[in-house]
């Protein structure tokens, strides 16, 4: 079976990022929608992290993949890169999304959720990991990151959970996709430091992130419809 | 004593009474929102700022509060903002 995965591995690559892209794609649509009437900045930054989890996973294996041919595609350590800074800021995006109320007044609204004092500070710290993991030509910092940022939303969501869990039934699976979450980033911090980027341990990377997607997906379609 | 409501859920009840009303005045809506009267400017100012209540002046100084079409998008999609916002804990 895992001969098979490696054998065919780039057309899986591909099959895998069209799925999470596509959802991404449904999940923005959906929340944008339901921004756009509540102007409710919880959902903005849901959606904006789901914008770069998109954006993120299209440059890196779908401008990236090989088939597109070597003057098409683009360059592995630039589509290594984007991607890198595209995932660190949808982490950084899902987290503000669950303590915002904290930071910002419900009443007040950005012109831009993508350009603003706040969000200029997520940005620059994502250069500045993707910075410090080219100079020491390593992940690490990029996979400390986001074990960082998936712990506290690990603590915050299971915290909703308990408290709210009665009136939220999709709270559980939130807290789940954000367990999933942190797991897939510790087990990537991992096999880059012990395993030596084992194929099989990178592909149950693959179908947890793909879990984690569809349980995302499942709760945007089935929470936020209009009965 | 109740619990405060979310803004949101202000912000249904407030369209809900112009749509119960059709058309209503300031002093009626007030007394029917039952927020302060800072508040209730506050939201009012924020529902006509985000096109979701229309003003029409009456012989040049009385105000009539309506519903626009995006006031009653948002009361048929507010059941799905708000689960939306409980479930995700937003």
């Amino acid at each position: 079976m895992l001969d098979w995965f490696i054998a065919n591995k780039e057309i899986l690559k591909l099959i895998y990022a069209f799925i999470i892209v596509f959802i991404c794609f449904i999940i923005v649509i959906r929340t944008h929608r339901l921004f756009k009437l509540s102007l409710h900045q919880g959902i903005r930054y849901f959606r904006n992290a789901f914008l770069f989890y998109g954006l993120g996973f299209f440059v890196r294996y779908i401008l990236g993949t090989p088939y597109l041919g070597k003057w098409l595609r683009i360059d592995a350590l630039i589509s290594g890169g984007i991607f890198a800074f595209f995932l660190m800021m949808a982490g950084f995006f899902l987290l503000y999304s669950l303590i915002w109320r904290k930071i910002e007044s419900e009443n007040k609204t950005h012109l831009s959720s993508l350009i603003n004092g706040k969000i200029l500070i997520f940005y620059l710290m994502a250069i500045v990991l993707i910075v410090l993991g080219g100079l020491w030509e390593t992940h690490y910092f990029i996979f400390l990151s986001q074990i960082f940022v998936f712990s506290f939303a690990v603590i915050i969501s299971f915290n909703n959970y308990i408290q709210n869990g009665t009136k939220g039934k999709f709270l559980k699976y939130y807290f789940v996709a954000m367990l999933l979450s942190l797991i897939a980033w510790a087990l990537n911090f991992l096999v880059a430091l012990y395993f030596n980027w084992d194929q099989a341990i990178l592909s149950g990377i693959y179908i947890i992130n793909l879990i984690i997607f569809f349980l995302f997906l499942f709760g945007v379609v089935r929470v936020a419809r209009v009965k | 004593m109740g619990k405060k409501r979310e803004r949101l859920e202000v912000i249904k009840d407030i369209l809900n009474v112009v749509r119960q009303n059709r058309k209503v005045k300031p002093t009626r809506l007030l007394y029917a929102s039952n927020l302060s009267p800072q508040m209730f400017k506050d939201y009012v100012e924020e529902l006509i700022r985000k096109k979701f209540v229309q003003v029409e002046l009456i012989d040049g100084k009385n105000k009539l509060f309506s519903l626009t079409k995006k006031g009653q998008d948002f009361l048929m999609e507010y059941k799905a903002i708000e689960n939306f916002v409980e479930n995700f804990g937003l």
